[in-house]
């Protein structure tokens, strides 16, 4: 009896906690959109989706009353529609008073569609596994079967299978005993194991097409163009809670096929949310995970939120001073996450000093900001910054990262310093003139001529090789790595080793010959040259990646992509650019690493992403208005200090974040502040280390915090983990106590007859931007009392402070 | 070096592909997590299982990494009996152990190899050097998403430093992005020694106090440090920070102790034995991670050469493999001789072997399928050959050995349990080894 009550207990609370008791439904849609039917074998699955206003989703398919206005038509069974005869009809859908309806059309209810090896039995070797890199995917294959990886290759599987060992993998005259399907279905011995059920439908698919005799396909059957996933968001409330996936496949014949049992899925977070082979969704603990579904060679995600349940959370009331903010407020508001403080004033400076032009602000520029009590000095400050010289210089260093500027000593001078200082200069031109974005990149993607006279050209001298050329491209100006699609389909992307060749091509022309002088090179067009896909021994004409085929006839070919590339027609371009200066600002890119965009990567926000490259290309790619826009957001001027409900969180900009300066601006600093002069080897005299031109000058103290050897494009590649060496080097190294003792500061500052104690202030006042604490001064007093000892003591506060992390971190 | 260029994932020329269907499923695990309840998950991390009697015999490893992929033909596992397209350029010499032949560079190592194990089974699937490189740093295949730490990152996890020097040390820098600590904090990153003992004026950088600072200032300094630090470090938290900080307290414990700097000082040990390992790359790079061991780091990784010999592998062979095996040889004698072997754990390996066939250019490519480590001391057994290759060194021919195994058993021997699970970002546990089991057969 106990037993049952509990049980009925139990099953109030599941209802009750489904009935929404505090949150009300404000809307409910039903996905797909539309239902398409066509042929007898076609289905389409559907679900309810409810939101309500405390922000949460539901799964309410089996809640809903579902039915088809026309039930002759076809019928409804788990949530699945099946044809029964032509025409067009209503799926009619109520929920807790809220009712819709979405069209239902129904074409060749009677005609069976022709089984297709593409089409339907290529999607059961994805799905089960078979050409996967562990299994017969591999370049040698797997115990003798070989299929192409991921299924780049269907003619060659195609042949596999039926030329290989005639009769034995697919035996026509007893279907059953396929190797194909004995084997899968682990009736005979199989390394994979079993891998589906007889009764299955992935079974059942290469059965019919062994039955139909294995056929080849028509040169002109339909392809698959895009995929969909239903719903594309869902904030789910507690653990345990479901939501089934709807995944539907578009074809290139108008046609489309609900492929939920086909796609594969898979969670970047199960600790959040785990997915189940048929699409199904279950929450686990607080968090948010991406939910990837591949088809053929597309794939889509779905943000999916997990939220506790009941909280009392509620969103303070913050002002927003611009898009960036209420996109920001947006997507913690959806995880209940409250944004920290507002930073101080002197934190704010000292940030907004380091992050746009890479140094500390000066004692004075402390007190006259402090002193300024009239509103808008935050951002009259930003706008001043952004005018000034050091600006561009962080600029240039960091393009000069991207486009690996260097001098390359190796092949007897082969990139040498006049290369370098003509790059560089012309890149702090565009810079500093506030040249729109995508002029600049255009300039460099199609350049041609003299490395001299057109130093933009010397992207080309820099890299030969043309499938290297077209990678660097690709990651630098769309953020993308698409390595893997030279030798097969992206596994994790979107990317066919169709893209991947057909964007080389762009390249395949670059013709280069030597200039007068021995150290330039001209760059030119040859008109001819192509660089051929390896599976087809043939070239595939340029494509823009993601873009589809270019006209290049008649034309260098890189300028037709330079004119997609940074314009709004690429998708990629502005996002890309938007995102690194993002990642700049904030330490993380909304994609991160910025260098790795890709779908099973997704952007922690990606309306923000959205937005802030909207407004860049309307801008006419206006790099000061973006930078201008991220440190005049609240976003950007959070204190670092979390709050109860931030303290875990990383990715969403709730907080200020704690960053080590990097290697150029530590030491760029610590000159600062001691009033002193780095000597970089083949760099003029007076040049900061943000401003040395030549990747390949470095010094001990750069290299130890990880300066860019840029020799790869890879963001990777500027190392900010603190580790021993450094800890060493700033507490014996050369650097500091050199610095501290040759820059003479306190001699300096004693001789001008300062007191003790105003001279512990201007040391803290330099280097941390801030005023000591009371308990601090009383803390550093006793060592100051001895006056016989007191430059020692400064000398070593002075030391102190450089080895603290209040310094050496951007916060 | 080997011309690795990380840059590009299929430059080598036969790259192969491969992830797995797990790590299919790890697809962008970086990607948006970073807001699950910190503890949620903590509590479940499994406590993995005891470890037998026999665990942690070794003290200290010593990791000898010989980048580019080392041809086990001409090194562990010749194949004396087959054709001379297969068997290679080389002569072979007898090895103490009964009915094993070694490549012929390999005299001295042969003379006590009754004090190796070696395996010619090992096996994986990645003919890429980078991703070779990460299943021999890491125990783990390489993953888009997640980076996995290094054995020695995870021995400084588990173990922290000892006798003030830092647990992890790379000699002479750190060998490749394999090395680091992956998804556990920057703490346990690997001291680099940014110099090479080789070199006539090696010497750790910024070990000692300069010039003019007494020990009693520095103790000034220090006070005066920490009255600096401690207002930020109560406001502020991440990890980045406490890296910072560990580093710093790792620092001042070699600063302020002679005998944790004295183990970099490779100068003090004699002539004789400096030239007995050898007055090059492999000889002092191979003698300081004694000293080092010695002294108290936990574990140490060097690398020595090049290996990448796609073209004339005999002249490479010729000049690379002598003063590997002199210097590897009189390690081996060294720690023996002092006591130290049993209890210290030193392994050679590399990113995978090489073709079994010579190609055009007189040399081999790279072969994952099957190639050879050896192993010595810290409870493995002496004078053993484990596991064989085909005859042609094509395929393992009994008892394969996979990376998870192998690691498993570096693991075992350190008195790790490999099976516990760590915590990646996101509240994720992530077992030290995925899979692979401990090579029982190997224990002494």
């Amino acid at each position: 009896m106990k037993r049952c009550l509990t049980f009925l207990t139990a099953s109030l609370l599941a209802i009750g906690s489904l009935s929404a008791k505090d949150a009300k439904l404000v809307d409910v849609k039903v996905y797909p959109p539309d239902i398409n039917l066509t042929t007898k074998r076609d289905r389409q699955s559907f679900l309810v989706h409810a939101s309500y206003d405390n922000g949460t989703t539901r799964d309410v398919t089996a809640k809903a009353k579902i039915s088809l206005a026309n039930a002759e038509l076809g019928k409804i069974e788990n949530f699945t529609v099946y044809p029964l005869a032509d025409g067009e009809t209503e799926l009619k859908v109520s929920f807790e008073g809220q009712k819709l309806t979405i069209p239902v059309k129904v074409t060749k209810a009677q005609e069976d569609r022709p089984i297709s090896f593409v089409l339907d039995v290529m999607p059961v070797f994805m799905k089960a596994g078979c050409n996967s890199g562990g299994c017969h995917g591999a370049a040698r294959g797997k115990d003798g079967f070989r299929l192409s990886l991921f299924g780049y290759n269907p003619d060659g599987d195609y042949d596999y299978l039926t030329r290989e060992i005639i009769g034995r993998r697919i035996n026509l005259a007893i279907p059953e005993d396929s190797l194909l399907l004995t084997k899968g279905a682990g009736q005979v011995q199989h390394t994979g194991g079993k891998l589906f059920e007889p009764e299955s439908e992935l079974y059942q698919t290469v059965l019919r097409w062994i039955q139909a005799g294995a056929p080849k396909d028509d040169k002109n059957i339909p392809s698959p163009e895009s995929i969909e996933i239903y719903p594309k968001q869902a904030v789910m409330e507690g653990s345990n809670t479901l939501q089934r996936l709807v995944v539907r496949a578009k074809y290139s014949d108008g046609t489309d096929r609900d492929v939920t049992s086909l796609a594969a899925f898979m969670s970047n977070n199960d600790v959040a949310v785990k997915v189940d082979p048929k699409g199904q969704l279950t929450s686990a603990e607080r968090g948010e995970a991406f939910i990837l579904a591949r088809f053929e060679t597309f794939a889509v995600g779905s943000q999916i939120l997990v939220v506790p349940k009941g909280s009392d959370f509620k969103f303070p009331q913050v002002e927003a001073k611009n898009y960036i903010d209420e996109l920001v407020y947006t997507k913690l508001k959806k995880i209940r996450v409250a944004p920290s403080e507002l930073a101080t004033d002197t934190t704010f400076l000292r940030r907004v000093y380091l992050d746009i032009i890479g140094r500390l602000p000066s004692t004075q520029e402390l007190k006259d900001f402090e002193t300024d009590i009239s509103s808008g000095k935050r951002e009259r400050i930003i706008d001043e910054l952004i005018a000034k010289p050091e600006f561009a210089d962080m600029w240039v260093m960091k393009w000069g990262e991207l486009l690996r500027v260097r001098t390359i000593q190796d092949n007897g001078g082969y990139f040498s310093e006049k290369n370098t200082m003509a790059y560089y200069t012309w890149l702090r031109e565009q810079i500093l003139g506030n040249v729109p974005v995508d002029k600049m990149v255009q300039a460099i993607v199609s350049a041609s001529g003299s490395t001299f006279d057109n130093p933009p050209s010397n992207y080309y001298k820099l890299e030969t090789d043309v499938l290297k050329t077209s990678e660097d491209v690709a990651q630098v100006f769309m953020g993308m790595r698409i390595q893997c699609a030279q030798c097969h389909n992206h596994p994790f992307d979107r990317w066919t080793m169709n893209d991947y060749y057909g964007f080389a091509s762009f390249f395949s022309q670059v013709g280069r010959k030597r200039g007068e002088d021995p150290r330039d090179t001209i760059i030119y067009n040859r008109g001819g040259g192509e660089i051929n896909h390896p599976v087809t021994k043939r070239p595939i004409p340029p494509t823009f990646l993601g873009g589809g085929p270019a006209d290049v006839k008649g034309k260098d070919r890189r300028e037709v992509l330079a004119e997609w590339l940074a314009s709004e027609k690429n998708p990629y371009f502005a996002k890309n650019l938007v995102n690194i200066v993002w990642a700049h600002f904030f330490g993380r890119g909304i994609i991160d690493p910025v260098d790795d965009v890709r779908i099973s990567n997704p952007p922690s926000n990606p309306e923000l992403l959205d937005e802030l490259a909207r407004r860049f290309t309307a801008s006419n790619y206006d790099f000061k208005a973006l930078v201008r826009d991220i440190t005049n957001s609240r976003v950007y001027q959070l204190a670092t200090q979390a709050n109860e409900s931030n303290a875990s969180d990383t990715v969403n900009f709730a907080k200020g974040s704690i960053r080590r300066m990097r290697a150029e601006i530590l030491l760029d600093s610590i000159d600062q502040v001691t009033e002193s002069q780095e000597r970089f080897s083949k760099t003029p005299k007076g040049m900061s280390a943000v401003q040395i031109a030549d990747g390949n000058v470095t010094s001990y103290f750069l290299t130890t915090f990880g300066r860019a050897t840029r020799e790869t494009v890879c963001s990777c590649e500027v190392k900010m983990e603190p580790n021993l060496s450094q800890a060493l080097h700033l507490l014996n190294g050369d650097t500091v106590n050199g610095k501290v003792q040759n820059g003479g500061v306190i001699k300096k500052l004693l001789a001008a007859g300062k007191q003790p104690d105003e001279i512990v202030e201007d040391l803290y006042l330099r280097t941390l931007s801030r005023k000591p604490t009371t308990v601090e001064m009383e803390k550093l007093e006793p060592f100051l009392v001895q006056k016989e000892k007191q430059e020692e003591a400064l000398n070593d506060l002075f030391w102190s402070l450089l080895n603290s992390k209040e310094f050496m971190f951007n916060h | 070096m080997s011309n690795e260029n990380l840059g590009s994932w299929c430059n080598s020329r036969d790259h192969i592909w491969r992830p797995n269907r797990r790590e299919f499923l790890f697809v962008g695990l970086l990607g948006t997590f970073g807001l699950t309840l910190p503890n949620a998950v903590r509590a479940e991390a499994k406590k993995g299982v005891k470890l037998g009697g026999k665990a942690g015999q070794a003290k200290s490893v010593i990791q000898i990494y010989l980048p580019g992929g080392m041809a086990h033909q001409e090194s562990w596992d010749p194949k004396v009996g087959s054709p001379i397209e297969y068997r290679g350029p080389l002569g072979t010499v007898k090895t103490k152990i009964d009915g094993a032949y070694f490549s012929q560079h390999l005299d001295q190592t042969a003379k006590i190899a009754d004090k190796l194990t070696v395996i010619r089974s090992m096996t994986h699937g990645e003919a890429a050097h980078e991703r070779g490189t990460h299943n021999m740093f890491t125990g783990y295949r390489p993953s888009p998403a997640l980076q996995f730490p290094s054995f020695g990152s995870v021995v400084s996890h588990e173990m922290g430093p000892r006798e003030n020097l830092p647990p992890y040390v790379c000699i002479p820098g750190v060998p490749n992005p394999y090395a680091g600590t992956g998804y556990l904090g920057s703490a346990y990153g690997p001291f680099s020694l940014g110099s090479d003992p080789a070199s006539g004026n090696f010497a750790v950088r910024d070990l000692t106090l300069p010039k003019g600072v007494t020990d009693e200032r520095f103790a000034q300094r220090r006070t005066m440090r920490e009255a600096v630090d401690a207002h930020f470090s109560s406001l502020e938290k991440s990890d980045a920070l406490d890296g910072m900080d560990s580093f710093y307290q790792r620092a001042y414990a070699m600063i302020s102790s002679d005998k944790a700097r004295e183990a970099f000082a490779i100068e003090k040990e004699t002539a004789k034995l400096r030239d007995e390992y050898g007055r090059n790359q492999a000889g002092q790079r191979m003698l300081l991670a004694r000293r080092l061991v010695e002294s108290g780091v936990r574990f140490v990784s060097l690398t020595y050469g090049g290996w990448d010999h796609h073209d004339n592998i005999k002249g490479a062979m010729d000049r690379t493999m002598p003063s590997f095996d002199q210097a590897f040889a009189r390690l081996i004698r060294d720690l023996d001789e002092r006591g130290m072997l049993d209890s210290t754990l030193v392994m050679v390996t590399s990113e995978f072997g090489r073709t079994p066939m010579i190609n055009k250019t007189a040399g081999r490519d790279h072969w994952p399928k099957v190639f050879s480590i050896a192993m010595a001391g810290g409870g493995i057994k002496r004078g053993m050959v484990y596991g064989s290759s085909d005859p042609t060194g094509g395929e393992p021919d009994e008892n394969p050995v996979n990376v998870q195994s192998y690691a498993k058993t570096v693991y075992h021997q350190m008195g790790i349990d490999a099976e516990k699970e760590l915590i990646a970002p996101g509240a994720r546990p992530i077992e030290i080894v995925d899979g692979g089991e401990v090579l029982h057969d190997l224990i002494a």
